[in-house]
């Protein structure tokens, strides 16, 4: 494999003795060397990979807890903290942030008790009842907040695998950014006083692994429909192919929605819901990769090593299962990984139009959800922040698809 | 007596009738023998759709009965539950699903009729009306967008797949080597920007760029383009007392834009894709090397070869790209408040559960996707000689 990457890597002069690596080199070794040259793919790869890692330990990469209990009553609707090195009263080598705190709406709700309709006149002219009043802070530039690394924070579970039915819970209370005193929004706080930047973190990883659900059962259905139907054929490849076709007509975000909406009469908990839409997103997705398994295995399936199998006497399910997909291995993966971005952006426009999951889930479609809202478009632009994440998410996504692309295709190699 | 007959069958004596005259053309012509076949498998596969989309909406909770009963409700009358019974008899809601199915085929091929939508209380047909078309009409015209920016800018992200940033060729002199490299380098910063643009389109979803467009024009304190016309000529005829009104028009194609921009720019991202791998695939092929050998060069050698070899599967997948296009329009609808087919096909699923309105517009959809796939095969087996050899045999 070394050998391999340094042919690929470090040019020709090696190249007699390395030949033969090339040539016995499996599938996936050639994808990976050939990927290895894509520039704009390697550097896709790196935001995406340090994106995933960030999400999928975001309770340590977040500074605040992102349900309820970490919110910060006092800070809601808070602005964005900004980090500084040097201001007028000196450098320091430590970044700081200052101390932000809200005035208290000064509403006098006893005038309004007595005064009748002109005190309330006089409250609603006073701007005191603006949305954009109620994002006033002050800044108290004396009083530095420095920020802290590996700070002890709320506990949670950095790896959990006591769902898996191993006893292996590992639980941590340090965070990676801290300050000493109160919390530290660094990209400000909801209407409920909740990060931003934590909720997003934590966000990555739900949408993420909706779509790892999602796909695998893509991949099985379009594994059951496209091998049965290719491995038999005649009559079952018919019928499976036409019904294949039917489904691959009709738009596929209407045939969710009908499905969501069907979820959302049944009282289902939010992680029943979660794994349900996952299903329907994945189980409605297979006639694409279907069709190409049912074609592929129709071409392999007279080959001399299937017909060795079957004279071995293995059944149609072994010969279909570690013969014939397996040959077809590569393909797949990476047709599953180019899928990642729709199926991420089919959950998202699920959530934004409220049948997808809802709020106190943290997944990047019910953040994006919130940028619909006029009050957030005018005085909460920080609440974008989600979107920029989900951009440079799917981007990197895309990217990543589109190098694995050429490099899994085994005519790119010119000769 | 004769003419009621005709009137309430017409659509099926079109089908059979060009069935047959297919049929007949293809007696002693494999071409016609081969669209006669594609033509009844077209038939065949709608057939199956109309019942997926039909088992599809059965999940839709509520049914029409209970609506009408509903509303009777908030008149003041008492209802029972026999009430609601008797109600669903009438509407021969409580035959098994396989009639109520059969019977709404049979009414479609008969003459065109898709039911009767409960929460519009008309016939589907006209709560319909043009709305459809306007919804084809925006899907077409993203499609037209997406493959203009997608085809040549996909032809030359696939020309510069393979090349390197500069020029090391040590025959050319440093001058040549000099000017190349710029040249090349461009070519690679302009393909890298476009995809990074296009791919954008698709990472920006596309209810947020629809808002944010809004949002600019919010900001800019200008009229907002939602909708279809503004309100000074919502009412106005299109062909009023002083001829032609090109007033609605300038205003229809100010308000419409912004759909089409919208659902095209995402489209774009993948047709770019799309192309790209078609044209790279072919580029690598030997008689593109044969035709180098011959000495034909530069623009000569890709448009003639690998482009003009990649653009007919891209024809052929034209029926699908108006399905991916179609699942963009109805969250953009909601966005922007248009009133078209995807706006009612939204409102009939999360609002009002309206099963057959939903289940009309998805059959219809697929029927364009399906006689989009039909012709484009057709047509590609006449002018295609690769397609012809493939499906006709020699």
């Amino acid at each position: 494999m070394n050998a391999l990457l340094a042919r690929f890597g470090f040019g020709r002069q090696s190249k007699s003795q390395n030949d033969e690596s090339y040539y016995t080199a499996g599938q996936l070794a050639l994808i990976k060397a050939r990927f290895k040259r894509k520039t704009s793919g390697v550097v896709a790869a790196w935001i995406l990979g340090t994106l995933v890692m960030m999400g999928f330990f975001a309770p340590f990469f977040s500074p605040v807890d992102p349900t309820i209990n970490g919110a910060d009553p006092d800070y809601r609707r808070g602005a964005p903290q900004a980090f500084y090195f040097w201001d007028e009263n000196g450098f320091s080598l430590r970044p700081f942030t200052y101390t932000y705190t809200k005035e208290k709406a000064r509403i006098d709700l006893k005038a309004l008790a007595g005064g009748g309709l002109n005190a309330l006149d006089a409250l609603t002219s006073s701007g005191a009842l603006k949305a954009s009043n109620q994002n006033k802070y002050v800044i108290d530039k004396e009083q530095r907040r420095y920020i802290q690394l590996f700070v002890k924070g709320w506990e949670y579970s950095l790896i959990d695998l006591s769902v898996g039915g191993l006893d292996l819970d590992i639980r941590w209370d340090r965070h990676l950014l801290g300050v000493e005193q109160g919390q530290l929004h660094i990209m400000g706080t909801d209407e409920d006083g909740k990060d931003v930047f934590s909720r997003t973190l934590h966000a990555i990883w739900i949408t993420i692994s909706i779509a790892i659900v999602a796909l695998i059962v893509k991949l099985f259905s379009s594994l059951l429909v496209g091998g049965v139907s290719g491995y038999f054929g005649g009559r079952i490849d018919a019928v499976l192919m036409s019904i294949t076709d039917a489904v691959r007509v009709v738009p596929a975000i209407p045939i969710y929605l009908a499905c969501a909406v069907a979820l959302s009469e049944m009282d289902l908990t939010p992680v029943q819901r979660y794994f349900a839409i996952a299903v329907i997103i994945g189980a409605l997705d297979f006639p694409t990769l279907g069709r190409r398994l049912r074609t592929h295995i129709l071409t392999e399936r007279n080959q001399d090593y299937v017909l060795a199998a079957q004279l071995c006497g293995s059944s149609s399910w072994r010969i279909i299962w570690r013969h014939l997909v397996p040959s077809f291995g590569s393909y797949i993966i990476v047709d599953t990984l180019i899928n990642f971005p729709y199926v991420i952006l089919a959950e998202t426009s699920l959530s934004f139009l409220g049948l997808g999951l809802t709020d106190p889930i943290n997944s990047l479609g019910v953040l994006l959800q919130k940028a619909q809202d006029p009050d957030i478009q005018q005085n909460m632009l920080w609440q974008f922040f989600p979107v920029a994440v989900f951009v440079f998410l799917i981007m990197a996504f895309v990217f990543v698809g589109d190098a694995l692309r050429d490099a899994a295709d085994p005519y790119s190699e010119k000769k | 007596m004769v003419i009621e007959f005709f009137a309430n069958t017409w659509l099926l004596w079109i089908l059979v009738s060009v069935g047959t005259g297919l049929f007949w053309l293809g007696r002693d012509s494999q071409y016609f023998n081969y669209v006669f076949n594609r033509y009844s498998l077209a038939l065949l596969t709608l057939l199956l759709v109309s019942g997926v989309v039909f088992v599809l909406m059965e999940v839709l909770p509520g049914d029409c009965a209970e609506k009408y009963i509903a509303y009777k409700n908030t008149q003041g009358e008492t209802i029972t539950q026999a009430d609601i019974d008797a109600e669903r008899a009438r509407m021969g809601l409580d035959q098994p699903m396989v009639v109520r199915w059969a019977s709404w085929v049979t009414d479609l091929t008969l003459r065109g009729d898709m039911g009767f939508s409960c929460s519009k209380r008309q016939s589907v047909n006209l709560a319909l009306g043009d709305r459809f078309w306007m919804s084809f009409l925006f899907c077409m015209a993203a499609l037209i967008f997406a493959y203009l920016i997608a085809v040549p800018f996909g032809i030359l992200s696939a020309f510069t797949i393979n090349k390197t940033w500069t020029d090391k060729n040590p025959q050319h002199t440093p001058t040549e080597r000099l000017i190349n490299s710029i040249g090349m380098s461009t070519q690679k910063v302009l393909d890298l920007v476009l995809r990074l643009v296009s791919y954008l389109g698709l990472a920006l979803p596309n209810f947020l760029l629809a808002l944010t467009i809004i949002l600019l024009y919010v900001f800019a304190g200008e009229p907002m383009p939602t909708g279809l016309y503004s309100d000074e000529y919502r009412n106005v005829p299109w062909f009023g007392d002083n001829g032609f009104s090109w007033g609605k028009l300038d205003d229809f194609i100010g308000h419409i834009w912004l759909p089409i921009f919208v659902i095209g720019w995402s489209a774009t991202a993948l047709q770019l894709q799309t192309v790209r791998a078609l044209v790279v695939d072919e580029s690598n092929k030997l008689y593109v090397d044969a035709a180098r050998a011959r000495g034909v060069d530069g623009i000569a050698l890709w448009a003639g070869y690998p482009v003009r070899h990649s653009i007919s599967p891209l024809v052929n997948s034209i029926g699908f790209d108006y399905n991916r296009v179609f699942n963009d329009l109805p969250i953009v609808a909601v966005v922007i408040g248009l009133t078209d087919a995807a706006a009612l096909l939204i409102e009939a699923l999360s609002m009002t559960n309206d099963q057959e309105l939903a289940a009309a517009i998805l059959f219809l959809v697929a029927l364009v996707i399906i006689s989009m796939n039909f012709f484009t095969d057709v047509i590609l087996a006449a002018i295609d000689p690769r397609v012809r050899k493939s499906v006709l045999g020699n």
